[in-house]
């Protein structure tokens, strides 16, 4: 992945800003174990039986028991270098990319005023609702974002962000707006799982935004953003209809509830790129009953030819303030055709503990 | 956690058998008054400033003392562990710090009686003039 330039400042202010300045250290952590029990596989492609967790990091499982695909660790710097400017870096190490430490946020942020704050720098792409804190799993109920939902490829970019926080009546209104790219000179999901040559991948001239509307127990999130594509698999360009770029437009809805113990998380979302439409979305209900809050949920992704959905039932159990328990068996089912397979249908089972500090 | 609150404080707190009062407290001079969603807004990071438009700095008591969890119950209506969840969320995506921790009820006295814009809040049976009642529950 290129490192920007806005990346390299943030790490080079930290580092001389610690003496004088106030700083923050916080960090999370997943263990996260676990095995296919049956699964089909893909003849075509000589795919054992696979249950593909993490799309963007090519995590999966197989039938041997392992602790690579969803275990990860993430250490956050934050220093205030003057009243109102902030540099942040955040390092994550992922089992499925070898726990090799990467710089996955490195940003300045600016407090403008009470209502705004711009930021620039690295940063996740806040696509679906979970995009941006996808790897700290203590925030969220499951062991993971339901992967049928959080297939794309890119998941970083580089840009500028403007934030804003204002109450309307009983409402919490909150969004932001960003502009950026990202260019991933060795793409994991392309070139390893959906290929097996290099693939360089191009998200430019990047235009989001995202609105949240939060009243007590009930939260609703708007998401949009176009962005241009660009591919280059062994060094050729792609070309699509006989033209090297191609663009996309994504829009979401989602909408939660979190009343009287009840829980109820909803994501509608859709890819248009090229004139295809990729749609996805997931429902998941829970119930807590002090310290557990079993669960089910139903993720499901659909395009010409991809087809698969997960059913998941799991409980998550808060044994500790700082750290869950979470045990979820998923129902992979992949109905792709005309080459559309992802991994073939699986049955899995994963455990493990997230925790934040 | 319950269960256990259930079998050991008859047990152990003899003297004190219903969760403690909380009181929310600000610095004397502070005239603001705020209601339980007041509150909750600056204490969950989507408010920074009193009803009137003055500054305000939530404090909060570190996990360690008793009455945080009876303050996230009863305040903010949630557990301790969804409010981490909470501001996980929101520390790792850079939209907002939760408020500064302190130790305990004699620290927290001291430090909203020492700040204008502090919010806090202590065991009610720890009220002194130094500081100012806005509201218990």
């Amino acid at each position: 992945m290129k490192k920007s330039i806005a990346g390299i400042a943030v790490v080079l202010a930290l580092s001389c800003s610690q003496l004088q300045a106030e700083t923050e250290i916080s960090g999370f952590a997943s263990v996260v174990g676990g095995k296919v029990l049956s699964g089909t596989g893909v003849e075509e492609f000589g795919l054992e039986p696979t249950f593909l967790a993490n799309y963007p990091t090519v995590g999966f499982y197989n039938e041997e028991w392992t602790f690579n695909p969803d275990s990860k660790y993430g250490l956050q710097i934050s220093s205030e270098l003057t009243e109102g400017l902030t540099a942040t870096a955040q390092m994550v190490g992922r089992g499925a990319d070898d726990y090799t430490a990467k710089f996955e946020w490195a940003y300045l942020s600016y407090q403008v005023n009470e209502h705004w704050t711009i930021q620039a720098g690295k940063k996740r792409l806040p696509l679906y609702y979970y995009s941006d804190f996808f790897d700290v799993s203590y925030a969220y109920l499951w062991i993971r974002p339901p992967a049928d939902n959080y297939t794309w490829q890119i998941f970083n970019y580089n840009g500028v962000n403007a934030q804003f926080n204002y109450q309307l009546d009983e409402w919490a209104v909150s969004g932001n707006i960003y502009t950026g790219q990202e260019d991933d000179t060795t793409n994991k999901l392309l070139s390893e799982f959906f290929g097996s040559e290099p693939v360089r991948e191009i998200w430019k001239n990047i235009v989001g935004g995202v609105l949240s509307f939060n009243r007590d127990w009930f939260d609703l999130r708007l998401t949009y953003m176009t962005y241009e594509n660009e591919r280059f698999r062994g060094g050729v360009p792609v070309l699509w209809n006989g033209e090297d770029s191609r663009r996309g437009k994504f829009a979401g809805i989602s909408t939660n509830i979190d009343y009287n113990n009840w829980i109820l998380l909803s994501e509608l979302n859709r890819l248009t790129l090229d004139g295809s439409d990729f749609d996805t979305y997931l429902v998941s209900g829970g119930y807590r009953i002090n310290e557990w809050t079993p669960y089910v949920s139903y993720a499901d992704f659909d395009s010409e030819g991809e087809v698969h959905s997960t059913t998941s039932v799991g409980v998550r159990w808060d044994f500790h303030s700082s750290a869950a328990f979470k045990l979820q068996y998923d129902d992979v089912t992949d109905d792709g055709y005309d080459g559309g397979q992802v991994a073939g249908d699986s049955k899995s089972i994963t455990f493990g503990i997230d925790l934040v500090f | 956690m319950n269960w256990f609150k259930v079998l050991l404080v008859p047990i152990a707190l003899t003297s004190q058998l219903a969760a403690a009062e909380v009181a929310v407290i600000v610095h004397p001079s502070n005239a603001a008054a705020a209601d339980q969603a007041e509150i909750t807004r600056l204490f969950t990071g989507r408010g920074t400033t009193f009803a009137g438009g003055a500054k305000a700095t939530p404090l909060n008591l570190a996990e360690s003392a008793a009455l945080r969890a009876d303050f996230d119950s009863k305040v903010l209506g949630k557990s301790s562990s969804q409010m981490k969840a909470y501001w996980s969320k929101l520390v790792f995506t850079g939209k907002g710090t939760p408020p500064k921790e302190l130790a305990d009820d004699a620290a927290m006295k001291a430090a909203v009686a020492a700040d204008p814009t502090a919010i806090g809040y202590i065991d009610a049976s720890a009220v002194d003039a130094s500081v100012k009642v806005i509201g218990k529950f």
